[in-house]
């Protein structure tokens, strides 16, 4: 069977069965967009996504960290080591079992952000999803490479944390930002704005897995 | 079969492995002993390829060097380490059978099934491995070892947590990997009476 497929599956079994990050990072996401939907009564002129964007990389790179750390703490990260599987197919297989949690967790926060924010987006609503869908891999493989390298580490959630968000928010998350900024605003930015969210998870999907092999 | 010569490992400024050299044949058992701290289980995890050494001259398991011939390496190595890794949300068959998908063997769940029998578990298959006793963890970790048929068995500490039953059932499938003509390094505090040799390492070589 097909590498990715195994380790996507254990991802989600071992996710479902437990709860213990999808539902932890759906409350934490709930309370910021609260904070924020309590702060926005005062400017009745709030427009823009930057609320969207922090939420789901502050969670997002929490439930990835989270993922990797029960895995590294378990020993469970050395089981997978051990198999005859190359690095970047551990690291393709990992980040693969991360992004589809992501996915879940960021159309929640999605969901949620329309409902507390109202919909900004209009008609371009299913676009600004696609947005999201796409933001995510970026942030997977980033917060993947990240937090194999960080979670044996002491203090490795932090350091993946203080190692993924500068790379992500120059990148993966500007790009993400103005292209459902120009969703709201009919912008002609969109189309440049995607394809550069494009290929900057190209760039850091293949780095990952190249900087994977590398490792061994 | 393992071929080691002028093996060096350390941590720092700590040697754990002096140049160390050692060989074992096809069908072998070699138990290795000595005090905490005299570098059994780094020898077992560099073996492994989980930690790499600093020097050597010769490093190979089946004539695959351990450096750079690692995945050839880790398809003939069976390992289990002193705490055996597993995950408490899925069953005993389906750790098993996750291990033996990725490692690419075919009937997954049925070979889970029958490893599971061989190690005494076959009743407890379909329960969550999170409610398994450490004597239980143990056969799990064994049958996950010996799963894919390796040529070299690298096992630390492996009676830990068993009852007899469970000593003499992970005896005997010792004693029929040894017919199968693989090569087995034993990490433990007690000699064994079925080992070929004994190894006692001291501050990282042998006595």
């Amino acid at each position: 069977m097909n590498t990715l497929i195994v380790l996507i599956r254990k991802e989600l079994k071992v996710e479902f069965r437990s709860l213990q990050g999808i539902v932890s990072s759906a409350l934490l996401s709930f309370m910021i967009l609260m904070t924020f939907k309590f702060s926005m009564f005062l400017d009745s002129n709030f427009e823009g996504t930057g609320v969207l964007w922090s939420v789901i990389l502050l969670t997002g790179l929490g439930l990835i960290t989270h993922i990797s750390t029960r895995e590294s703490e378990r020993g469970t990260f050395e089981l997978l080591k051990l198999s005859s599987i190359t690095r970047y197919q551990l690291f393709l297989g990992r980040m693969a079992g991360s992004l589809l949690l992501l996915w879940i967790l960021s159309t929640i926060i999605t969901i949620l952000y329309v409902i507390l924010f109202e919909n900004q987006f209009g008609n371009n609503l299913s676009l600004a999803y696609l947005v999201v869908l796409v933001g995510c891999i970026g942030i997977a493989a980033v917060g993947t490479l990240a937090a194999s390298t960080a979670t044996p580490l002491h203090g490795g959630w932090m350091i993946t944390s203080l190692f993924s968000i500068p790379i992500l928010l120059f990148t993966v998350i500007e790009a993400s930002l103005r292209a459902t900024d120009a969703l709201i605003t009919n912008d002609s930015e969109f189309q440049l704005a995607f394809m550069l969210l494009i290929l900057y998870n190209l760039a850091f999907v293949t780095g990952g897995a190249w900087l994977s092999e590398l490792s061994e | 079969m393992i071929k080691l010569n002028a093996f060096f490992k350390s941590f720092g400024p700590k040697k754990v492995l002096r140049g160390l050299n050692l060989e074992t044949e096809s069908g072998e058992i070699v138990t290795l002993v000595g005090n905490n701290g005299s570098g059994k289980t780094t020898l077992l995890r560099i073996l492994t390829t989980l930690d790499v050494p600093d020097s050597y001259n010769i490093a190979e398991i089946d004539g695959f060097d351990l450096s750079t011939n690692r995945e050839e390496v880790r398809s003939r190595i069976g390992y289990l380490s002193h705490n055996p890794p597993y995950y408490p949300e899925l069953t005993g068959v389906e750790n098993l059978k996750f291990w033996l998908d990725l490692n690419s063997i075919e009937n997954s769940e049925e070979k889970a099934r029958n490893l599971l029998a061989q190690v005494g578990l076959i009743s407890f298959s379909d329960d969550l491995s999170g409610n398994y006793s450490r004597g239980m963890i143990q056969r799990l970790g064994f049958s996950m070892a010996i799963s894919h048929s390796p040529t070299t068995l690298l096992l630390d500490e492996p009676f830990t947590g068993l009852d007899s039953e469970g000593t003499e059932i992970i005896e005997e499938l010792l004693l029929k990997q040894k017919e199968d003509g693989c090569s087995i390094v034993i990490v433990s505090h007690d000699e064994l009476s079925y080992s070929d040799r004994t190894i006692k390492l001291e501050r990282g070589e042998i006595a």
